[in-house]
């Protein structure tokens, strides 16, 4: 069993670890950066530092991409490895358990973010490790093979 | 540091790197800079358009194209926070974020690290 946080962002729900999750904020300030790339479009400032800011719209290849300088509702503020990504969210649900059987290969994602899915509230939801948009980053699944 | 209020995002560049700023008009040698292009295209801006002269590369003058009002600003160096590792890499132009009073970001640029058509040529 591990614990995930539910997200919504238009009508795709997600879970990311709950391990991952330093913070819950409220709406983002955020800049845009020249030459970025669509995943991590900016940057905005987060306990005196500049922290990347991913849009899941461009990952999810779905929904309104961001527009500085504001972001959604809700954002997430994820540690993955020694980096933090500060992700902008519609929705955030309350935290739950899920067992490793219950998430079953992704029957319409295969990108390397995409952990699995599985059915959280009636909802299909992807379970996902943004961490794979970091360059050098290794995926749990594989840290755990060494 | 002087602050170039360009409607597509506030940006700035260290004051003791500005040899001078002139209006866009004056400008004849090569095309300036524009920094913010893969952002969109420059406003037009009227008579808010000028050309920023900067130490660049080298200690070669660069030209930036500087849209929207400029001003002239002290900036507590607590409000300057350098990008994060993961994109300082790929993105060199741009240093560090600046915290507003308000809270509002704005870029500073990296002079150094601004590529101009000449350095193109060049290569």
């Amino acid at each position: 069993m591990r614990s995930f946080v539910p997200i919504t962002i238009d009508a795709t729900w997600i879970a990311v670890d709950m391990a991952t999750v330093r913070e819950i904020g409220g709406p983002l300030t955020w800049i845009a950066l020249p030459t970025a790339t669509a995943t991590l479009p900016g940057v905005s400032a987060w306990r005196g530092r500049a922290v990347a800011v991913a849009d899941l719209a461009a990952v999810l290849g779905a929904g309104e991409r961001l527009a500085s300088p504001t972001g959604r509702i809700r954002t997430l503020y994820l540690q993955q490895g020694t980096s933090t990504l500060a992700v902008p969210v519609d929705a955030v649900r309350e935290p739950l358990m899920i067992a490793d059987e219950d998430i079953k290969p992704s029957r319409v994602r295969s990108d390397a973010f995409c952990l699995g899915e599985a059915n959280v509230e009636g909802h299909t939801t992807l379970i996902v490790d943004l961490g794979v948009l970091l360059p050098g980053y290794r995926p749990a699944a594989a840290r755990a093979l060494q | 540091m002087v602050h170039v209020h360009d409607p597509r995002v506030r940006w700035g560049v260290p004051a003791a790197q500005v040899i001078r700023i002139i209006p866009a008009a004056e400008w004849q040698a090569a095309p300036a800079v524009d920094v913010l292009a893969t952002l969109g295209p420059a406003p037009s801006g009227g008579g808010q358009r000028r050309v920023m002269i900067v130490n660049g590369a080298g200690d070669r003058e660069t030209a930036l194209l500087a849209s929207g009002t400029i001003k002239v600003e002290d900036v507590d160096p607590t409000t300057i926070l350098p990008l994060p590792d993961m994109l300082a890499e790929s993105i060199t132009e741009v240093s560090a974020i600046v915290v507003a009073h308000d809270a509002s970001l704005s870029l500073l640029v990296n002079p150094s690290a601004v590529t101009s058509p000449d350095d193109s040529r060049a290569s």
